[in-house]
């Protein structure tokens, strides 16, 4: 549903988004994470074909994110969505449906029960009077009005209550059940983690990971082996009146043994840890010089 | 574009802004439009009489004075009351076969010095009656109102020592005192009937015509002729019906454009227009949506003010066909400038960065749009720098003359075209990459150009595009150049022209360099000039509309456009075809200049500039004189 071939993009002599490629079949929910000027906005911007790739490719339910008639086919949420403050909900969401063409019993129906699904009431309140979250339910159901084969959410969730942050990630995940395509970013990468089917991890514009969060984990995370002992041995630290090791591999786990043995005393304790992706993303993003050093 | 998504977003338009306006602002708008549509042409019919009965007289009713206070609203005749003058309640006292006393106050004397004016005028009527005009009006004057560029031969009328000149006026000319075959020591009386005819008769002709302006004692738009005929009634060729018609077609323009620009920033503001570009509706819908609604206001408010001025006032006409014709044509001039107005604000609206920059920028393009809309108006039938203007025409059709269709293509086809090439500019960087960001207006410039750059080819497009922008610059000089000597006038003018026609041409070049679209190279430089100039000639050649209407004949105009059309030169067919093509040598030469400057840095393409310039005028000097 969504194909990225290399894609490429330069303002004057900056690189945003450098040879990204990643496919999304029909149905899946894809994350795209990283820090802030990974390049995540600008790539999901060339997916809606509001930005020209320098070069390569992208696109989006069998067309060019370029041609027009993707956008029929396209449900964006961009990350601000300031809307139109003077408007009522229900008036500007009608507006939007008219824009795509949606017939008016068609559109009034799937506004309604979008909003339903939201849990939006205040439907005739000039949205300049809505709460942020409201205004973000307002803005998700505007990208729902064309009932949309693909969705590109930038950041859904940011900068809402966890209440509503959960309730849209929720919202989301229904989506993706009910058949929808959909690709988001993210900062929050407990979300991603929650309901991704597979995230592609950016950082200074290039993809440095991407698959299953599982494979990602395994490609990139490392099990932790916390062993617990009564004595000191090289290299713990103390915790809580006995000491924690901490080691990767269950030889280390053999050495811990034997060097505690040796101390006269023994394992207490051994946990493991499996790492989140916010782990695994830190780790990447500490390999990648100059994360967030760009102008 | 598609014509049902730009209805819808024009639709869309009006509620979505219809919602920021309560009720009572909306009917408070309403009756300012009124307001505006109805009491201008009253006001202008009637005049504004705020100084009705504000002076108290003291004279009997069969006193000589009687007459010309009660017949000046003015005044307010009472009976001679002397205790009643003494109390401080009559302003001016008229006692029987005395002379008029006011009262020791300033509106006393104020009364007094009125009431003066007001018998002196009173006289004058008197004697306009008199059958004798010659014992009425012993002086005979000739008035002839000169073009500022033709040489007036001194006549002998009125010089000392001089006979009086007698003769029957010219087109032209207005005959103070009838004459009418007295004796006395003036002339001979041959002159026409009154006064005033020289203005309703040049307000038809033709637009070259140096004539009397449809003012002060001649026919008047809005009232019918009056007959003067004194030399009191000698007055400048102020055209108030001009002023007023700029006034009440070109105001409520400032107003639309400051909404409209508002609502233009207003989706660039948060990335609000995001989610419009990312429907499936092209630019062209947008941006066509969005200026409709204010577009077709602007048509009804003049099409409002035209009624109003047309049904209210003789200038239209009586018969409803006649009316309605007066309105379509001054609606089908006034068009053309509130599109340029919406073009202006939107470029400006696409380029500012706040809403107190757009300020700025909206107020600088309005005095500058209005000035071109107006100061040529206000020569309409006195100076050929008036047919620029589509002011003109309103003035002229609702004076009962004519418009042919060439000056109507004249006065409005650059408007048009600037109009055009302003949109194009604006949409060029009506997009999510441009559209958002926070540059400064000249780098925001700068961007748009680079907008409608693809290639070495589309420099040579953008040059030909620009004419029509730089015909207006072009005149808009001429406008503000033209009321100064000629001496001085004309070296301002070649090289205001030529930096307008350098910058035109070498903006474009120094866009796609900065952004760097283009090779710095030599050759690639020289190409770009080269492509540039010929872009430029070809368009210029195409467009010299300046031929049609002969604006040339005047020397500004021969200054400004016969450097391009070559009109008015005596030569062998060698040389006129050497002046035909000298021009292409010229914008070659000079845009392979400043494309070279351009190639390296700003402030060598400053001076590039700078030196183009000089070399552009120099040629300007050399034909203009040729031209003689």
């Amino acid at each position: 549903m969504i194909e990225v071939e290399n894609l490429r993009k330069e303002y004057g002599g900056f690189t945003a988004v450098e040879g990204s490629s990643f496919s999304v079949p029909e149905g899946e929910v894809f994350g795209v994470v990283g820090p802030n000027g990974a390049g995540k906005t600008t790539t999901l911007k060339m997916l809606a074909g509001l930005v020209e790739p320098t070069s390569g490719s992208a696109r989006v339910a069998g067309y060019d994110a370029q041609d027009p008639e993707m956008r029929a086919h396209l449900g964006f949420l961009p990350e601000e969505s300031p809307l139109y403050e003077d408007m009522t909900a229900l008036s500007y969401l009608e507006f939007f449906a008219d824009l795509y063409d949606v017939p008016g019993e068609v559109a009034d129906e799937r506004i309604h029960d979008t909003l339903d699904r939201l849990d939006l009431d205040h439907r005739e309140r000039r949205i300049g009077d809505m709460s942020k979250g409201m205004t973000r339910k307002v803005a998700i159901a505007r990208s729902l009005v064309n009932d949309p084969d693909v969705l590109v959410y930038d950041e859904p969730a940011s900068g809402l209550d966890p209440l509503t942050t959960n309730y849209i990630i929720e919202f989301t995940r229904d989506l993706a059940e009910s058949g929808k395509t959909v690709l988001f970013s993210a900062h929050n990468l407990f979300h991603v983690e929650s309901i991704c089917d597979r995230v592609a991890v950016m950082n200074d514009g290039r993809i440095v990971a991407r698959g299953s969060v599982e494979d990602i984990r395994e490609e990139h995370g490392r099990t932790e082996y916390r062993v617990y002992t009564s004595v000191e041995v090289e290299g713990s630290v103390r915790e809580n009146g006995r000491y924690r090791r901490t080691v990767e591999s269950m030889d280390a786990v053999e050495e811990t043994r034997d060097l505690a043995t040796r101390a006269g005393g023994e394992i207490e304790d051994i946990q493991t840890h499996e790492p989140s992706l916010e782990d695994i993303f830190l780790d990447i993003a500490e390999e990648s010089p100059d994360v967030e050093g760009r102008p | 574009m598609k014509a049902d998504a730009t209805l819808r977003i024009a639709k869309w338009e009006v509620t979505k802004n219809a919602g920021q306006l309560d009720r009572r602002t909306l009917a408070a708008i309403g009756v300012v439009l009124v307001l505006i549509a109805g009491l201008t042409p009253l006001v202008a019919s009637e005049g504004i009489a705020l100084d009705d009965g504000i002076y108290r007289v003291g004279v009997a009713d069969d006193s000589p004075y009687h007459d010309p206070v009660a017949n000046d609203s003015t005044f307010v005749a009472v009976d001679p009351d002397v205790e009643a003058f003494q109390r401080g309640e009559v302003d001016v006292l008229i006692l029987s076969d005395r002379a008029p006393v006011g009262a020791r106050t300033p509106k006393g004397r104020a009364a007094l010095s009125e009431l003066g004016s007001t018998i002196r005028a009173y006289n004058d009527e008197v004697m306009a009656l008199e059958p004798n005009r010659t014992a009425a009006f012993p002086v005979n004057v000739s008035l002839r109102y000169a073009s500022q560029n033709v040489s007036v031969a001194p006549s002998g009328s009125g010089a000392a020592g001089s006979p009086p000149e007698t003769r029957t006026p010219d087109d032209g000319e207005v005959a103070l005192g009838d004459g009418g075959g007295g004796d006395g020591g003036g002339g001979d009386g041959s002159g026409g009937p009154g006064s005033g005819d020289g203005g309703g008769d040049t307000a038809s002709g033709s637009p070259g015509a140096a004539g009397v302006p449809s003012v002060g004692s001649g026919s008047s738009l809005f009232a019918d002729d009056n007959v003067g005929g004194t030399p009191a009634d000698i007055t400048p060729p102020f055209p108030f019906e001009s002023l007023v018609l700029a006034f009440a077609f070109v105001l409520p323009m400032n107003f639309v454009i400051q909404a409209y620009a508002s609502s233009v920033l207003n989706e660039r503001v948060n990335s609000r227009g995001e989610l419009l570009l990312v429907s499936p509706v092209s630019r062209g819908d947008i941006i066509a949506g969005k200026t409709l609604p204010y577009l077709l206001g602007m048509v009804a408010i003049a099409t409002l003010t035209a009624l109003g001025i047309a049904g209210l006032t003789p200038a239209g006409g009586d018969a409803p066909a006649e009316i309605a014709s007066t309105v379509a044509v001054s609606v089908a001039a006034v068009a053309p400038i509130a599109l340029l107005f919406l073009a202006c604000a939107f470029v400006g609206a696409m380029f500012a960065r706040s809403f107190k920059e757009l300020t700025f920028v909206t107020v600088a393009l309005s005095v500058l749009l209005t000035s071109y809309a107006f100061i040529p108006a206000i020569f309409t039938d006195v100076h050929p720098i008036a047919a620029i203007s589509p002011l003109t025409l309103v003035v002229r059709t609702l004076g009962g003359g004519g418009v042919p269709l060439v000056d109507y293509a004249f006065s409005t086809l650059p408007l048009f075209l600037a109009a055009g090439t302003l949109f194009a500019l604006g949409a060029g960087v009506y997009r999510e990459e441009d559209m958002f960001t926070q540059r400064s207006v000249p780098l925001k410039f700068l961007d748009a150009l680079d907008g409608q750059l693809s290639g070495p080819r589309s420099v040579a497009k953008l040059s030909a595009l620009s004419i029509p922008f730089v015909f207006v610059a072009e005149l808009l000089v001429v406008a503000l150049l033209f009321a100064l000597p000629v001496s001085v006038s004309i070296p301002a003018l070649l090289v205001a022209i030529a930096a307008i026609e350098e910058v035109a041409k070498s903006v474009g070049i120094y866009a796609g360099f900065a952004h760097d679209r283009f090779d710095r190279s030599l050759r690639s430089a020289l190409w770009l000039g080269f492509l540039s100039g010929l872009g430029f000639f070809l368009a210029e050649k195409a467009v010299a509309v300046a031929q049609l209407v002969g604006l040339p004949e005047l020397a500004l105009g021969r200054a400004a456009f016969g450097t391009v059309t070559g009109l008015g030169v005596e030569a062998s067919p060698l040389v006129l075809v050497g002046l035909l093509f000298a021009p292409l040598a010229l914008h070659a030469v000079t845009a392979a200049t400043t494309a070279l400057g351009a190639s390296r840095s700003r402030n060598a393409y400053l001076g590039s500039l700078a030196v183009a310039t000089l070399v552009h005028a120099a040629y300007n000097l050399t034909v203009v004189s040729a031209l003689g």
